[in-house]
């Protein structure tokens, strides 16, 4: 492989644990209540706008976008369950779509009153320019990135696996009513399964800002590479996520590097058409 | 003489009004206009109803079939120097055949994959839309400028296009009213209900669906051709936008999704008010109008799933009983 | 024979929920599958109706190879079934319920209809046809569940625990429903927890336990076997 092709892919893994940990937040929700989030990208998206106010008001660097973006957007998590979702998830397949639907448009349009269409970056040197390893260059953000997407996905992974907790919530998706029988209150589980899916979005959002331009319909785009992420790592798999998270990643860097930076989306989209053809399921996933 | 005799009678009023409304409007072409606009988006509305409210698969893409619609009507004209309206068929024909190919993987499985699935290849067919040079790039393509002949369809009052949208209308709307009281009408409604019971009742629940999202995709498409007719120019954005798709949807739900005249009466309330908003707030109405619009879906999923029509229906005078619904998750024979 | 199952084997993945199970249903006869809770009785029953796959074996029905058709294309050879907890189409009313049935065998609207109010009738929901389905509560939905089943004029009717939850009183109607249907000339296979209602309807009962056929014969000669009386008990094995 030519140091050319492994620095795209180098480049890909990076993107890719990023994707993996926005794409978390989707799949926890869906495995855990069934309810697909199709406000998710702008969730993200609105996780980026406040790493860029934070830059820009405050001056704060990561070290202190990061936390605000999680605390935010979990609360914005939060409220979203308890106003809306809460009371949808039970009814109509339309209400349920519509619902999250609206919440999008609804976010997407406010950013874009907000703080207009045009693109925003944070400046390279927030992060701290790059360095070359092995032949390979890396950028300090997108190292920072990945390190950060890979560390929280993992955690939120053996949160939901290994502890307590991550029993509790599992009981409430099995069973709710079992689970409640058992002393388990399925509300404020699944809150907190909100809570968690949009902390580990927003951090997501801060991180990608540091390399990535910032618009209102960013997360249109994004959203689909998380529908495509889950999909591929099959529904409510954290785990899942993660490997087709690095998958997607590094299919993206090369096909960009490969065909041309326009068709990296398309790609993308034609992956996810062939992945609901051919295995619906996910390629983790069991039939 | 009753309630239904006095819906009847209010109907029927309706009915006349719809016909005259031109005449009532000539001295002014922005109502005309108006009118125009609300039967063509009524169209896509109740084009989308067939899929979406019907069938309750609920596609957030069917911007792809009004692209579709629209590009085939500037294309013909573009490359071959045809009559737009000639390329309806031709739109129609490959919508019917997209909707094949997203419809036959994605109908299976929950209705959450095909929502999906609907917006995937939509934003793949707007970016793709603006690489091609044969469909004019990220500018678009424009019809004839001044007319040919009558079969062009470019006329400058807007009442001609009212009549065409109506009788379109009322045709798609016959074709509606006249499934809905048929067989593929009950099963429609039962595969809704609970696709497994359908089935286990002999009704073929994929072949229903794609049946009705084939349909649906024809009609959208012959909106995007009736639109070509009256604007003359199609875009990426104005053909596959996403709130195209989004118009089509909450149209519907606010009328009420599965009943015949919800989309229209969803119509006849949105198109006004979008139009009063972006002629107060000029160009920058555009934003603010759809931060108004999620609003509207999220209040309509919250508060009036059914839609507006929901209201003035009887409702069931017997008690709900508590016994569990449906939880929409897939087959499970394992517990004994 | 009309229903034959050939070497059924259901496996969730090592679990095998039906292992091996190969029954017959003769035509005209009421067959019942008993046993205890988690026996592979109901994914059996499943795996006949074609709502779910099976891992190996074969089902036929009428004759014709059916293990792979799905549930609809059995419907239409003339299998209809009830579902333990009743999915009854919520939005519509009783007769539009079992309109949806008999769609089955009269494409046109109306008759489907005429025919719908016929089985209401005949099944005691007559004067109910203009309620909302959501309105009745279970023995209601159950009933329904078997009008719409019967609307489809089906040659085979399978029950799953079409009784449960039912109160004493509501079990001697149903009991005596499923009989006038069986007069009707329609073969039943019913699977029920009730042993009244096996000992008062079937001649042949199978017994499951742990996805493996135990015993079989009369209701009579399968309550007197000592293995059949150590599952219901509880003993976890019993060795053959």
């Amino acid at each position: 492989m030519s140091l050319t092709l492994l620095q795209v892919v180098v480049s890909g893994l990076l993107l890719g644990a990023v994707y993996a940990l926005f794409s978390s937040g989707l799949t926890l929700i869906w495995g855990m209540m069934n309810v697909v989030n199709f406000a998710h990208g702008d969730f993200v998206m609105l996780g980026m706008y406040t790493a860029v106010v934070v830059w820009t008001a405050m001056g704060g660097g990561p070290w202190a976008s990061v936390p605000v973006a999680a605390i935010l957007i979990a609360t914005l998590g939060v409220a979203s369950y308890f106003l809306l979702v809460r009371h949808i998830m039970k009814g109509p397949m339309l209400a349920q779509i519509l619902g999250t639907f609206g919440l999008a448009l609804f976010l997407r349009y406010s950013a874009f009153n907000v703080f207009g269409a045009n693109f925003r970056t944070l400046p390279d040197t927030l992060v701290g320019g790059s360095f070359v390893l092995g032949g390979i260059r890396f950028e300090g953000a997108r190292v920072l990135a990945g390190a950060v997407g890979l560390i929280v996905t993992l955690a939120l992974h053996f949160m939901l696996t290994r502890t307590m907790l991550g029993a509790r919530m599992l009981a409430v998706s099995e069973d709710a009513t079992a689970a409640q029988l058992m002393g388990i209150r399925p509300q404020r589980m699944q809150a907190l399964a909100w809570a968690l899916a949009g902390g580990a979005t927003g951090i997501a959002g801060a991180v990608i800002a540091t390399f990535f331009y910032t618009s209102p319909t960013v997360g249109e785009t994004l959203a689909i590479v998380a529908f495509v992420t889950v999909s591929f790592g099959g529904f409510g798999s954290v785990l899942g996520a993660l490997v087709a998270g690095l998958i997607i990643g590094v299919v993206e860097s090369t096909s960009a590097y490969l065909i041309g930076p326009v068709y990296k989306d398309v790609i993308v989209y034609v992956l996810f058409v062939l992945v609901l053809w051919f295995r619906p399921q996910g390629l983790m996933g069991k039939t | 003489m009753s309630t239904r005799r006095a819906l009847q009678l209010v109907l029927a009023l309706i009915a006349v009004l719809v016909l005259v409304y031109p005449l009532l409007t000539s001295g002014s072409p922005v109502y005309s206009r108006l009118g125009a606009l609300v039967l063509l988006a009524a169209i896509g509305a109740s084009a989308w109803n067939i899929v979406g409210g019907y069938a309750g698969q609920v596609s957030v893409g069917h911007a792809v079939f009004f692209g579709f619609g629209a590009y085939s009507a500037v294309v013909v004209y573009t490359h071959l120097e045809w009559p737009p309206i000639a390329g309806a068929p031709i739109g129609m024909a490959l919508s019917v055949l997209l909707a094949a190919v997203i419809g036959v993987p994605t109908l299976r499985l929950s209705g959450h994959y095909f929502s999906m699935a609907t917006i995937a290849v939509a934003e793949l067919v707007r970016v793709l839309s603006s690489t091609s040079e044969f469909l004019g790039g990220a500018q678009g393509l424009s019809g004839p400028p001044v007319p040919r002949g009558a079969l062009d369809l470019s006329f400058i009052s807007a009442t001609p296009y009212y009549y065409i949208f109506l009788i379109v209308l009322a045709g798609l709307l016959g074709l509606t009213w006249w499934i809905e009281r048929g067989r593929m009408g009950f099963y429609l409604r039962a595969i809704k209900d609970s696709e497994r019971a359908a089935r286990s009742l002999g009704v073929s629940a994929g072949n229903y669906k794609l049946q009705a999202y084939m349909l649906s995709a024809a009609f959208t498409s012959l909106a995007g051709s009736l639109y070509l007719t009256m604007f003359g120019f199609v875009d990426p954005e104005s053909g596959f936008g996403i709130l195209i798709s989004v118009k089509m949807v909450v149209m519907a739900a606010l009328g009420g999704a599965g009943q015949l005249l919800g989309p229209l009466i969803g119509a006849a309330i949105l198109v006004p008010l979008e139009e009063l908003s972006n002629s107060l707030l000029g160009g920058k109405g555009a934003g603010l109008t759809f931060v108004v619009y999620g609003a509207i879906i999220v209040i309509i999923a919250r508060f009036l799933p059914s839609g507006l029509l929901s209201l003035v229906e009887r409702r069931p005078t017997a008690p709900n009983s508590a016994a569990p619904k449906s939880t929409g998750k897939p087959v499970s024979g394992h517990a004994d | 024979m009309l229903i034959e199952a050939r070497s059924v084997t259901k496996a969730f993945g090592a679990f095998k929920a039906v292992d091996d199970a190969s029954v017959v249903v003769e035509e005209g006869e009421i067959l019942g599958l008993i046993g205890p809770n988690g026996a592979g009785k109901s994914t059996f029953f499943n795996c006949l109706t074609g709502d779910l796959s099976v891992t190996s074996g074969s089902v036929h029905f009428d004759g014709i190879d059916v293990t792979r058709a799905a549930p609809e294309h059995r419907a239409r050879l003339g299998l209809a079934r009830t579902f333990q907890v009743p999915l009854t189409f919520e939005s519509m009313s009783v007769l539009d319920n079992v309109t949806i049935g008999a769609l089955l065998r009269h494409h046109n609207a109306r008759d489907a209809r005429t025919r719908a109010r016929d089985v209401l009738q005949r099944v005691g929901l007559g004067p109910l046809s203009d309620a909302p389905a959501k309105s009745l509560g279970t023995p209601g939905r159950k009933r329904l569940e078997i009008a719409r089943a019967l609307a489809s004029e089906p040659k085979a009717l399978l029950l799953d625990e079409a009784m449960a939850g039912l109160t004493p009183t509501e079990v001697r109607e149903a009991i005596e429903l499923v009989r006038r249907i069986h007069g009707g000339g329609i073969t039943i296979v019913i699977v029920e927890h009730i042993m009244e209602v096996i000992v008062s309807l079937a001649r042949k009962v199978v017994v499951f336990h742990q996805g493996r056929e135990i015993a079989r014969g009369t209701p009579r000669e399968v309550t007197g076997d000592p293995h059949v009386i150590a599952a219901y008990l509880g003993r976890r094995k019993v060795r053959t």
